[in-house]
């Protein structure tokens, strides 16, 4: 089949994995000349496609997009929740005789994927289509309800590579769709119109309207098209100026109005009378060029709010919720009520706020305070939806479920600092009331110049004027400027969901910056290992023995398969002490000087006083002991992420002063900003998730233009009071929903990319206001001198308007995205494409 | 010129004609995503590879129950 197994690229020998196509790690590489898989999920997948017999879909993987391939990750879940009445009440609906669901899917990537998932109808019977939209990741299923369960269809989709989630679709999203909908027919409808009307102008002043009869029907059939076309289709423009009049403020949009109204009027009026100009041509093409840059910029933030919005739909939805007679079942979050008993085993993260009934575990809060590492809890801890179960399992009595939850509650507090946001006053909408001011005096002037000629004359010259200053290449200058930005933003990975957010960035002077999760990567893993480093694999065959947090830092440490050569006899593991046994027959303890003294070791002040050097720079230190002597140090704590140190420099470079908020011990935060250069003073710990939000308000209620970077639930209020709020990937979906920014690759660097690229833009707006402005004067002065005709204007106004459609689109405000390695794309698209 | 006494207003039926379709293809979801098709363009309606792994594909799990 088309790639798998062995493939070598022109640089060294490398193995690709033969479902997802990213090389294998050395130590999965097979001999014997059978498929190499990179990781467990593609192996299941491959197998489960190989026997269903869609070996095509390798053949089409080729035909790619500029998505990135991702390994197959399956859940191999029971997705019992989807079976679950409330769940199907909640997530499906009827439709031609069966029942429909939309699915959001992982991993959706590439031409092959949509073949793929569409082929699932042959998978499963009962499953009558299956539509994907490829651009959202959302499969529309329709099925027959009595013939399958949800559950299978389910496991099916995830078995193949495509891990379900329920898409949770809102009114506001319906609605929204709607709007966009009437938007386009009113944008196709302009359209038409400009088109033919202009097919009728051109024949006039190609010399049809010589004949008199000819040109007076040429002129009642352009007023038939245009005027209705006016009154449908301008009707966004005419009910955006009017909203700003109310507000008082003079909007972009009033200048436009005039325009369309004053020359559709005059022209009404002409033609009514026979004689004089119409300008029913350039009305129609002013209308269609502004409507298209609208429904662009609609269209490029709408996608932008999709993305945000279908991360939600990863946020998880089910509970194990717990019997009487102590069985489990899956069940949708919101069927929950108080008093019930959830299940959370390790590795899943709490569904409801709740009281601890049974179990001994960590809890990672990091999302939802911002600290590092994570705290134990026992029976009658009280732990919170959102925070995620480490060690053990746990059952859980429910206190709080929704929005009376404690992130529930948060979110209140985030709505409530968004509402106290102040609207920002957009450039272009200053330039308008300029406008309008310059318009209004220039038909003056024109109106004086002409006064002698007679009123009709007057009349002809003002209109004139009207339609020649149509602020066209105006509207135009920042929607075209605007989608060029989001457009490369979005395929930086970048997505900016508010039109007002690339201005509000340009403008950014302070940047407050989360640290859990966002400058460090808001996971334990080894940072340090001082000693004897051939121990490390030892300790690593030891720890495998424990689901401890650390055990999982130390086997990510290591290469794979290093531990399972090493053989561990007489495993003890003392919880808040540490873990002793043998390895390889040599004894070894690991742990606290305490636990290593209890078990006979002796430890000498050499190695206390590094473990307290250790303890300062924030990190958890372990003792290693050897044979009954201590060997080697490991420290574990929260890594900075890769790019964290070049990012604090470049938005230094770009004259930004930087800050840390963090929920996190203040000296953990400390040596965090040592260790990026951030001044310490700036830097602050342990501050609670209001206190962000106060701090972040004060600053913007003191007119400092502040942009907060943070991923977690704490960092929400901060996010949404900001100026501009950054969510970085891996944060919490509440963090997402409130930012006006967020990042879909890791690592802080897109932020500075997005900054420096916002900057740009809005050079670039002022650019395109320059050039539209220079047009208008120079249209304005022919008008006052009486030399502006149909025809000329029907030229001057498309000139100006292509001029700032040019000058958007030769603009690169971001760096091209990162090509992907040749190793994602073995097949060259010519070689592949099947004839 | 008398021609375009009845040309003119055909071509403004025609044209009226286009509006209505493209109204109703936009209200019946047409342009919402437009991503999709041109790739569903690019699959075979009958697959072509099944020579390779016949045997295992037709009496292998082709109807899966999991």
């Amino acid at each position: 089949m088309g790639f798998g197994g062995t493939q070598t690229s022109d640089r060294k020998t490398e193995v690709f994995c033969a479902h997802c196509g990213l090389p294998v790690p050395p130590g999965l590489v097979t001999s014997d000349g059978s498929p190499s898989f990179c990781c467990s999920g593609c192996k299941t997948v491959y197998g489960v496609i190989r026997s269903a017999g869609f070996d095509e879909f390798y053949a089409l993987k080729a035909i790619d997009d500029d998505r990135l391939a991702a390994p197959a990750n399956p859940k191999l879940a029971s997705f019992g929740e989807f079976d679950e009445p409330d769940f199907v009440r909640m997530h499906t609906r009827e439709g031609e005789g069966a029942r429909r669901i939309d699915l959001y899917l992982e991993g959706v990537h590439c031409a092959a994927c949509v073949w793929l998932v569409e082929k699932l109808p042959e998978m499963v019977e009962g499953v009558i289509s299956v539509r994907l939209d490829f651009g959202r990741s959302v499969a529309t299923v329709l099925y027959d309800p009595q013939a399958v369960e949800l559950s299978r269809v389910a496991r099916a989709l995830d078995r193949i590579g495509y891990t379900p989630h329920p898409f949770r679709s809102s009114e506001r999203r319906a609605l929204a769709r709607k709007e966009e909908r009437k938007l386009l027919i009113r944008l196709g409808v302009a359209g038409a119109a400009a088109g033919n009307v202009m097919l009728l102008a051109i024949a006039m002043y190609a010399g049809a309207g010589e004949d008199p009869a000819v040109a007076q029907l040429f002129r009642w059939i352009s007023l038939l098209i245009t005027v209705p076309t006016v009154l449908w289709s301008g009707r966004t423009f005419f009910s955006g100026a009017l909203a700003g009049l109310r507000a008082k403020t003079l909007h972009m949009d009033l200048p436009v109005s005039l325009a369309i109204l004053g020359a559709t009027a005059s022209s009404a009026v002409h033609t009514a009378l026979g004689q004089g100009h119409v300008y029913f041509d350039s009305v129609a093409m002013l209308m269609f060029l502004l409507l298209a840059a609208r429904w662009a910029q609609v269209r490029a933030l709408r996608s932008a709010s999709d993305a945000s919005e279908l991360l939600f739909s990863l946020a998880p939805s089910k509970a194990r919720l717990l019997g009487e007679d102590e069985t489990s079942r899956e069940v949708p979050v919101e069927s929950i009520v108080l008093g019930q008993r959830v299940e959370v085993r390790a590795g899943e993260s709490i569904p409801v706020d709740g009281v601890v009934e049974q179990g001994l575990s960590r809890v990672d809060n990091a999302l939802l305070t911002g600290e590092s590492v994570p705290v134990e809890v026992g029976e009658g801890a009280e732990v919170h939806a959102g925070a995620n179960n480490v060690s053990a399992r746990l059952v859980v009595r429910v206190t709080a479920t929704g929005e009376h939850t404690r992130v529930g509650r948060l979110l209140a507090a985030v709505e409530e600092a968004q509402r106290r946001k102040a609207p920002i006053v957009r450039l272009a909408d200053r330039v308008a009331s300029y406008f309008v001011l310059g318009v209004l005096l220039m038909s003056g002037v024109t109106a004086a110049v002409w006064w002698g000629e007679g009123s009709q004359i007057v009349v002809e010259r003002v209109v004139a004027m009207l339609v020649v200053t149509c602020p066209c290449a105006l509207g135009l200058a920042t929607p075209l400027a605007l989608i060029n930005a989001l457009g490369a933003a979005a395929r930086n990975g970048i997505f900016v969901k508010g039109p007002d957010t690339v201005e509000a960035l340009a403008h950014i002077r302070h940047v407050m910056l989360d640290k859990t999760g966002t400058l460090t990567q808001g996971r334990v893993a080894l940072t340090s290992f001082d000693g004897d480093a051939g121990l490390l694999e030892s300790v690593a065959a030891l720890e495998a023995q424990s689901s401890h947090l650390i055990a999982r830092a130390v086997e990510e440490a290591t290469p794979p398969g290093a531990a399972g050569r090493h053989d561990v006899q007489d495993v003890e593991e003392v919880a808040g002490g540490g873990l002793r046994g043998a390895v390889d027959g040599t004894p070894l303890v690991l742990g606290t000087a305490a636990f290593l003294r209890a078990s006979g070791v002796d430890v000498s002040s050499t190695w206390e006083s590094r473990m307290a050097q250790a303890a300062e720079r924030g990190e958890t230190p372990v003792l290693v002991a050897s044979d009954g002597h201590v060997a080697a140090l490991a420290a574990f704590g929260d890594p900075l992420r890769e790019d964290s140190q070049e990012a604090v420099g470049a938005l230094g470079r770009l004259g930004l002063s930087l800050g840390i908020l963090s929920g996190d011990h203040p000296r953990v935060v400390q040596h965090v900003a040592r260790a990026l250069s951030i001044d310490g003073a700036v830097a602050q710990g342990g501050v609670s998730p209001e206190l962000k939000l106060a701090t972040v308000e004060k600053m913007t209620a003191e007119g400092r233009q502040t942009a907060m970077i943070g991923d977690g639930v704490n960092d929400a209020g901060a996010l949404a009071a900001a100026r501009v709020g950054i969510a970085v990937r891996g944060g919490a979906e509440v963090s997402l929903a409130t930012a006006d920014v967020f990042l879909t690759r890791p690592g802080l660097m897109p932020a500075v990319h997005l900054i420096r690229g916002c900057r740009a833009t809005l050079r670039v707006v002022y650019r395109n206001l320059g050039i539209s402005l220079i047009y208008n004067a120079v249209g304005a002065t022919l008008a006052v001198a009486g030399f502006i005709n149909p025809l000329a204007a029907a030229v001057l106004m498309p000139l100006s308007s292509l001029t700032v459609v040019l000058s958007s689109a030769l603009a690169r405000p971001f760096p091209r995205p990162p090509s992907a390695a040749p190793a994602i794309r073995p097949v060259t698209r010519k070689q592949e494409v099947p004839a | 010129m008398t021609v375009v006494y009845v040309l003119l207003p055909l071509a403004l039926l025609l044209a009226l004609g286009f509006v209505g379709m493209f109204i109703w293809a936009t209200r019946d979801g047409q342009f919402d995503d437009v991503r999709t098709p041109q790739l569903r363009v690019l699959f075979d309606d009958d697959p072509v590879t099944q020579t390779e792994t016949s045997g295992e594909g037709s009496s292998g799990a082709k109807k899966e129950r999991s």
